[in-house]
């Protein structure tokens, strides 16, 4: 029998797609409009994703924890970077954002999903130089290797400006590790799709 | 006041990036965090870089801010009596 593809979500059309997205089919969590670009992409594409799997936000106690964050993308936190520099770039109007400052980490994305979904399970941000299946599905296989991940959400979020963004979010049960030729098989396929 | 007040209700809406919420949502006597607008303490140092952005005040004592972020009145009040610009 043929093995089903991965689901997976793909958005790359600016930030005005992501509120309009967030108003249309999310709606009840406002920290969104605080979140960086980075965080929005995340979070916008994990909640879609979630939604065409049909999975409940909440499950037992056992489940949080096997459910881990593995993310990748190029430029990290860089976008977030230069908006907190602007705030502290002329010394005679020098007044740092806290609130642009939180987002200077490319790892604060994989906060925020954890945050909103109640998972305790590892989370982790690989920078790479641009998407690479192979070495994506190396770093999965890996994070299986504990003794508590059953699955992981999994994608490559990349902010280059406050409107360039491209994310894939996608989820792979521990048994799509297993054959890492055939994940990254499937990630290169995803991976496709964005750069269309 | 008034008018000190809505130019407050405006600066925060802006600052916090409160996107849905507009100026006459905000009760002036409802408490700014926990209940009211539920703000988390980011955006209670956002208040501080913005009183003293703003309005000249630079708070010495950041937890002396649980007092001023009271409610809308007791930080417009506290802005009246200690603005410098």
């Amino acid at each position: 029998m043929e093995r089903r593809g991965l689901e997976y979500v793909v958005l790359n059309q600016g930030n005005a797609q992501l509120t309009e997205l967030y108003r249309s089919q999310i709606g009840d969590w406002p920290k969104f409009f605080k979140m960086d670009t980075l965080s929005k992409a995340g979070f916008v594409a994990t909640e879609l994703l979630l939604k065409k799997l049909g999975e409940r936000r909440c499950g037992s106690e056992e489940f949080i924890q096997s459910r881990a964050i593995v993310l990748f993308g190029s430029t990290a936190s860089l976008c977030a970077d230069r908006n907190y520099q602007e705030t502290i770039q002329n010394k005679d109007d020098y007044y740092p954002s806290p609130a642009l400052f939180v987002y200077t980490l490319p790892n604060i994305v994989t906060g925020e999903i954890a945050i909103r979904n109640h998972w305790r399970g590892e989370s982790s941000f690989y920078v790479l130089v641009a998407p690479d299946a192979a070495q994506m599905a190396f770093h999965l296989a890996c994070a299986f290797q504990d003794s508590v991940t059953e699955s992981i959400l999994a994608g490559w979020v990349d902010s280059r400006n406050n409107d360039d963004f491209q994310v894939f979010m996608t989820l792979i049960r521990k048994e799509d590790a297993a054959d890492t030729d055939w994940l990254a098989g499937q990630l290169q396929l995803i991976i496709n799709d964005l750069n269309k | 006041m008034e008018e000190l007040i809505l130019k407050l209700k405006q600066e925060i809406i802006e600052v916090l990036n409160l996107e849905d919420i507009k100026p006459e949502d905000i009760d002036n006597d409802a408490p700014l965090f926990g209940e009211g607008l539920g703000l988390d303490s980011i955006d209670a140092l956002e208040l501080i870089v913005l009183m003293e952005k703003n309005y000249g005040i630079k708070l010495q004592d950041p937890a002396k801010g649980k007092e001023i972020f009271k409610s809308i009145n007791v930080m417009a009040d506290y802005i009246q009596k200690n603005r410098t610009r």
